[in-house]
């Protein structure tokens, strides 16, 4: 042994020791990912954009804080509940849900469940593979038609006509973009290559958007 | 058991089961993250204890509602400081909490259509406190009502009792 | 004029103080354009060359940048409000009348600080759906996509304690009802509304915590998470960049 050598525990010969040079899970294809095309050096070519962004957004703001005051109303009054009593804008929707079901169903439950759908998005392989919904039709068709039929007639015993809407149009889309799935190119034949995590995150947001709208204006 | 080598140090003589044998490593990990533990869960029971007021500066919750008759017969009064309906039926008097079951707003008496309405989440009631229709999950609980001996209606917002139980003067 | 202060700046960047201050002397080679990044403190979480197509505008839209930087001008804005708040009932809303009436630029300030808090809300709003449509969440990006998750949950937080300090109608009426569900909870509920307003009925105590939890707790947990969103954004790889953005439509 060389005196020089030092005891590491892990053998720096690669030709003994073999080392990992790519990862090849099951499914995926080893496939070196693409060019990624040219590099810009970050400084200056990121930073001047940042910079640009920033004053642009101060200059609007300031233009917008100059001229439209933040409202404020009479003192907090814990004996007079004012008509309607509104939350912020992004919890409209939440409060929308609070007509048709009991508080701990919409202002527990069902935002427990959206963040943990949310969390666990990147940790299921059908949203990382992300393939079409009607890769498999006719099974699909079955689960999808099922689905539906369940939540709009579980929607529509809870008379909640906000949530029934979105998701009707929503449903119509899907059904529509299966009958156009071997056509030719066309809106409805993008959306049928689309997979099941973007018609969920879709819906998601359009009922959100209903909510928030009708939680607003009425 | 014969002699074998150490699983941690080769060259320690070692004799016994190598799966179930405890090395002084694995002994003071124990010991360390049990401290750890029993003091994390001490750190976490005395912030819950700092953080839980023992005094509290909040309105008292027994209150008088004067004199019986200033409420006539078939009328229903809301008394805005304690935020509760004096109800008085032909049967006798009852005390209606003005707040909402659903999500604690104070509800409003409408005299033209003879119900009590939540302007947040539009819960409508009875004079009773029974539910007509909207997301309130009960009634409108009734409160304890007594009369003093000089006379005057004492309510006691803390004590709740059955609707069908009605003070009569 | 222009040159006279291009070639100003030019000399002194060649000082001896400006390269003790930044450890490099003027940024004109790629070298010393790296060590303006790596060597900085501010800016050495960032890449040292980004590939061309995840600077083009519909790669973000620079979102994640205008969540950033609304959060610097709530910080900014934050702090000098500050300065004339007491979070005390009902003294803070008469805070807020001065602000408005008698504080040179008082309502300026207060009209940024609200406008920026409901951008930023909408802005991280806008850039989740972003990441998700452009499928940025897929491995190694899963973590940060969580972080960011969390992220948007902190934001929410930080704009809804804001929402009761100004103590009028408006802000205890929300809080009221949003504490409520709280308390619809099954078995904790009514345990964890005691303890977030210090109480039974949202009073002075509990604008005492709102206020606590608004500019100190939350702002110091958003920016470690801001922290560790943006280092994992370049360990991760960088922005995810579609197949699509190849055939040249940009």
């Amino acid at each position: 042994m060389e005196k020089n050598k030092i005891e590491t525990g892990f053998s720096s010969d690669a030709k003994k020791e073999p080392r990992r040079v790519v990862f090849v899970a099951k499914k995926t294809s080893a496939k070196v990912v693409g060019d990624p095309g040219p590099q810009l050096m970050t400084y200056p070519h990121l930073l001047i954009r940042e910079a640009i962004a920033f004053q642009l957004l101060v200059i609007v703001m300031v233009l917008v804080a100059l001229f439209w005051d933040a409202p404020l109303e009479q003192l907090a009054n814990p004996l007079l509940t004012p008509n309607p009593a509104k939350a912020p804008w992004y919890f409209l929707g939440l409060q929308e849900l609070l007509h048709f079901f009991p508080p701990f169903v919409a202002g527990i439950l069902i935002p427990t469940l959206v963040v943990i759908a949310l969390v666990v998005i990147p940790y299921f392989n059908v949203n990382v593979e992300g393939k079409a919904i009607w890769s498999r039709p006719a099974q699909n068709l079955r689960i999808v038609l099922v689905t539906v039929f369940l939540l709009l007639a579980f929607l529509a015993v809870f008379y909640a006509w906000t949530i029934f809407l979105p998701t009707a149009l929503v449903a119509a889309l899907l059904l529509f973009s299966y009958t156009a799935r071997a056509g030719e190119k066309g809106s409805f034949q993008v959306l049928a290559r689309k997979p099941v995590s973007w018609w969920v995150m879709t819906w998601f947001i359009a009922v959100a958007l209903c909510l928030t709208v009708v939680g607003t204006f009425f | 058991m014969s002699e074998t080598k150490h699983p941690s140090f080769p060259g320690v003589p070692f004799s016994g089961d190598a799966v179930n044998e405890i090395t002084r490593r694995d002994f003071l990990n124990e010991i360390t993250l049990g401290a750890l533990g029993i003091a994390g869960l001490g750190s976490v029971a005395v912030t819950y204890q700092f953080f839980s007021p023992n005094v509290l500066f909040e309105p008292p919750t027994t209150f008088r509602a004067g004199n019986p008759d200033l409420y006539p017969i078939h009328s229903v009064t809301f008394l805005q400081d304690q935020q509760v309906y004096i109800v008085r039926m032909p049967e006798g008097f009852y005390a209606v909490s003005a707040v909402c079951t659903h999500l604690g707003c104070v509800t409003e008496w409408k005299p033209d259509a003879d119900m009590i309405a939540c302007p947040c989440h539009g819960s409508k009631f009875k004079a009773d406190g029974t539910k007509i229709e909207g997301p309130a999950p009960r009634p409108l609980p009734h409160f304890a009502i007594s009369v003093t001996p000089d006379g005057e209606l004492l309510v006691d917002k803390l004590q709740n009792i059955k609707p069908a139980q009605v003070l009569k003067v | 004029m222009a040159s006279t202060l291009h070639s100003a700046l030019q000399n002194l960047r060649d000082r001896k103080v400006w390269k003790s201050i930044f450890r490099r002397g003027p940024a004109n080679t790629n070298r010393t354009r790296s060590l303006a990044v790596f060597g900085n403190l501010f800016l050495h979480w960032l890449p040292v060359k980004v590939r061309e197509k995840s600077l083009r505008v519909r790669a973000s839209y620079y979102l994640g940048s205008v969540s950033f930087i609304l959060f610097i001008v709530l910080f900014v804005t934050g702090i000098l409000l500050m300065f004339y708040y007491h979070p005390a009932a009902p003294h803070a809303y008469r805070d807020m009348k001065d602000l408005q009436f008698v504080v040179s630029n008082g309502v300026f300030l207060r009209n940024l600080h609200r406008l920026a808090a409901h951008l930023m809300v909408f802005a991280v709003f806008w850039h989740m759906f972003h990441v998700f449509y452009r499928g940025g969440y897929k491995p190694p990006h899963e973590f940060n996509w969580v972080v960011g998750v969390v992220l948007l949950l902190v934001t929410l937080l930080l704009s809804y304690t804001g929402y009761l300090l100004p103590w009028d109608q408006l802000a205890f009426w929300a809080v009221t009802v949003g504490t409520n569900i709280i308390s619809a909870m099954p078995f904790v509920g009514d345990k964890i509304r005691f303890l977030l307003l210090g109480g039974n009925i949202v009073g002075e105590n509990a604008l005492l915590r709102f206020y606590v939890l608004h500019v100190v707790i939350l702002p110091l947990v958003a920016f470690l998470l801001i922290g560790i969103h943006f280092w994992r954004v370049q360990k991760d790889g960088g922005l995810t960049v579609k197949p699509k953005d190849d055939d040249g439509k940009e």
